[in-house]
């Protein structure tokens, strides 16, 4: 199996712990439509992706996975406070132009959110900075600086910090090492390479 | 809606080739959402592909303000046409006649073959004309099941798809017969009209009316409004298309020769294209008829007297795909993200897709392949 797949597998069975049979669940960057369609078979939930990219969106038609195909900001604005149990935010952080306001609007329109993200702090991603001096590209950012991606590089530690400036509850969080299957808690930001974290939307 | 293109750029899988329309007759009243009855009508329809033993695989498709039955296929060897969306409806096309049984009928109140106001009043023994009720969606809607229940004795239908007015349709469909209908599928359509296409269907009306030879609607056979007729059909015409549309069919280009006799004559090559469509469509569409569905579609409004689209489309039991398109300023995506949006808030299996062809309104009839795989594999998920 390839290396992401593993790395993709951690990832949905993680999350996939963390959502409850039947529950609402709207996948923010969707892609093609695996991490729903596996939780709409396994747990019944009520699934809803929503990708920019034509093509994932055609994928998801095909699964039978329902998809909005758009901006997932605007999208938000139109539901009301809590109406999804589940919003995932599964790699997608670095790659938007306003995360943070993503997020709080998720945690408005959602009970709960999932956040997933590469930690930039992880010592291997700081090593390659140091070396290159430029972004690290692997199987998760393929892609170089001049295909003009954004890339926010974001750390355990500064995720925190956010949290705790917007008063944002985090219910729980997973610290996976280098490999993205074994966890860690021994300084996670340095020694994590990926992060999950579970975050409590706004008052019920 | 755009006249289809004479050959298809398909790759062809398979053409349903000669077809024939039918006609069904209901001959008890019928009563029209306006509270007016008009005793019995006709629809023509067209059916293309096979009802299979379990009668599931039925497709109904709704045509557009100016379509009609015919959307697949030719009558006879001479037509240099096929039906309107030809290259969507054929063997191993996105709607694949192999898999489906496909239907369509002319609406109540056209006039192609179905009772609109060019029919004979049999209380009368002249035409309706303007003594026709005024129809509406749900009037066309309600007519079709009749059709397919008591005319076809279909249990049920796979799924409704339609654009434009078709969409419409589609969604009242939905609404009226939640539990007939299994997918829905409304594409560059919208829940109720917005100012700016009222305002457009008012013109063409008005061109219509004021037409000396519209007679308050009592004109004879052939001898109609067609100036005003034609004059609408233009001005609707670029309505369904786009800036850059026509801009890569005709940019400035100018007609052959000097056949321009007088200063006002066609000079550009979009102005005779323009002509010729006004010209082709009085032959084939009754100026009233013009009237009555126009009105129809002002009048559509999901959202009625609350204002909430979701009061209407709570009803849905369909998983629904709705299509927009980024060029098509008459319908524009907003108009149909709303659906989408409204349906997501009742908690309803709805997909929206927006694609990005550049000729306007009417993308949906040109070659889209990013249209035939999301609708065949939206029928096959």
């Amino acid at each position: 199996m390839q290396r992401h797949k593993i790395k993709r597998q951690t990832d949905f069975q993680i999350i996939s712990g963390w959502i409850s049979e039947g529950q609402r669940v709207l996948d923010i960057g969707c892609g093609r439509g695996v991490l729903l369609e596996h939780l709409m078979r396994s747990l019944r939930v009520r699934g809803l992706g929503v990708d920019t990219d034509l093509d994932k969106v055609q994928s998801c038609v095909k699964r039978a996975v329902p998809v909005y195909h758009g901006d997932a900001d605007s999208l938000l604005r139109e539901f009301p406070d809590r109406y999804f149990d589940w919003i995932i935010l599964s790699r997608m952080v670095q790659e938007l132009t306003h995360p943070g306001e993503l997020i709080r609007q998720s945690l408005r329109v959602s009970a709960n959110v999932a956040v997933g993200f590469v930690n930039q702090g992880y010592w291997l991603n700081r090593w390659s900075t140091l070396l290159t001096g430029s972004r690290p590209t692997n199987e998760v950012f393929p892609l170089s600086w001049e295909d003009g991606h954004p890339y926010n590089p974001v750390t355990i530690e500064g995720f925190r910090a956010f949290a705790g400036r917007n008063g944002i509850e985090v219910a729980n969080a997973v610290f996976l090492k280098g490999n993205w299957r074994d966890s860690t808690g021994f300084l996670p930001n340095l020694t994590a390479g990926y992060a999950i974290f579970h975050l409590r939307g706004g008052s019920s | 809606m755009i006249d289809p293109p004479t050959e298809s750029t398909e790759a062809q899988p398979g053409e349903v080739g000669l077809v024939q329309w039918k006609d069904f007759h209901w001959e008890n009243d019928f009563v029209c959402e306006s509270g007016d009855t008009i005793k019995g009508f006709t629809l023509r329809y067209e059916t293309y592909g096979r009802l299979n033993p379990e009668k599931d695989n039925a497709v109904l498709v709704c045509h557009a303000l100016s379509g009609d039955h015919h959307c697949a296929g030719i009558h006879s060897l001479k037509d240099r046409k096929q039906g309107w969306w030809n290259n969507l409806i054929g063997p191993g096309k996105a709607l694949d006649t192999n898999k489906y049984f496909v239907i369509c009928s002319n609406c109540l109140g056209g006039c192609q073959g179905s009772t609109g106001p060019k029919s004979l009043n049999p209380a009368t023994g002249r035409s309706y004309n303007l003594d026709f009720p005024l129809v509406s969606i749900r009037d066309m809607v309600q007519a079709q099941y009749r059709l397919l229940t008591r005319g076809l004795g279909l249990p049920g239908l796979y799924a409704v798809i339609g654009g434009s007015m078709g969409g419409m349709q589609v969604l009242q469909w939905g609404i009226e017969y939640p539990d007939f209908v299994q997918k829905l599928v409304p594409m560059a359509t919208t829940a109720r009209q917005n100012a700016q296409a009222i305002a457009f269907n008012e013109v063409g009306r008005l061109a219509i009316i004021q037409d000396p030879a519209w007679q308050e609607g009592d004109y004879e056979e052939g001898r109609g409004p067609n100036v005003g007729l034609a004059v609408a059909r233009m001005m609707a015409h670029i309505t369904y298309l786009s800036d850059a549309g026509l801009e890569k069919k005709f940019g400035r280009g100018r007609v052959e020769g000097d056949a321009a006799r007088s200063q006002f004559d066609a000079e550009f090559q979009v102005e005779s294209y323009l002509r010729y469509q006004g010209q082709s469509f009085i032959n084939r569409f009754d100026a009233n008829s013009y009237l009555y569905l126009t009105k129809a579609l002002d009048r559509f409004d999901l959202y009625g007297e609350s204002g909430r689209l979701e009061d209407q489309l709570e009803r849905v039991r369909s998983r629904t795909l709705v299509v927009g398109f980024q060029s098509d300023w008459l319908f524009p995506p907003g108009q149909n993200r709303s659906i989408v949006h409204a349906l997501l808030r009742c908690g309803k299996d709805a997909t929206y897709a927006e694609l990005g062809l550049t000729l306007g309104h009417d993308s949906f009839l040109v070659h889209a392949p990013d249209l035939y795989t999301i609708v065949r594999n939206f029928l096959a998920s």
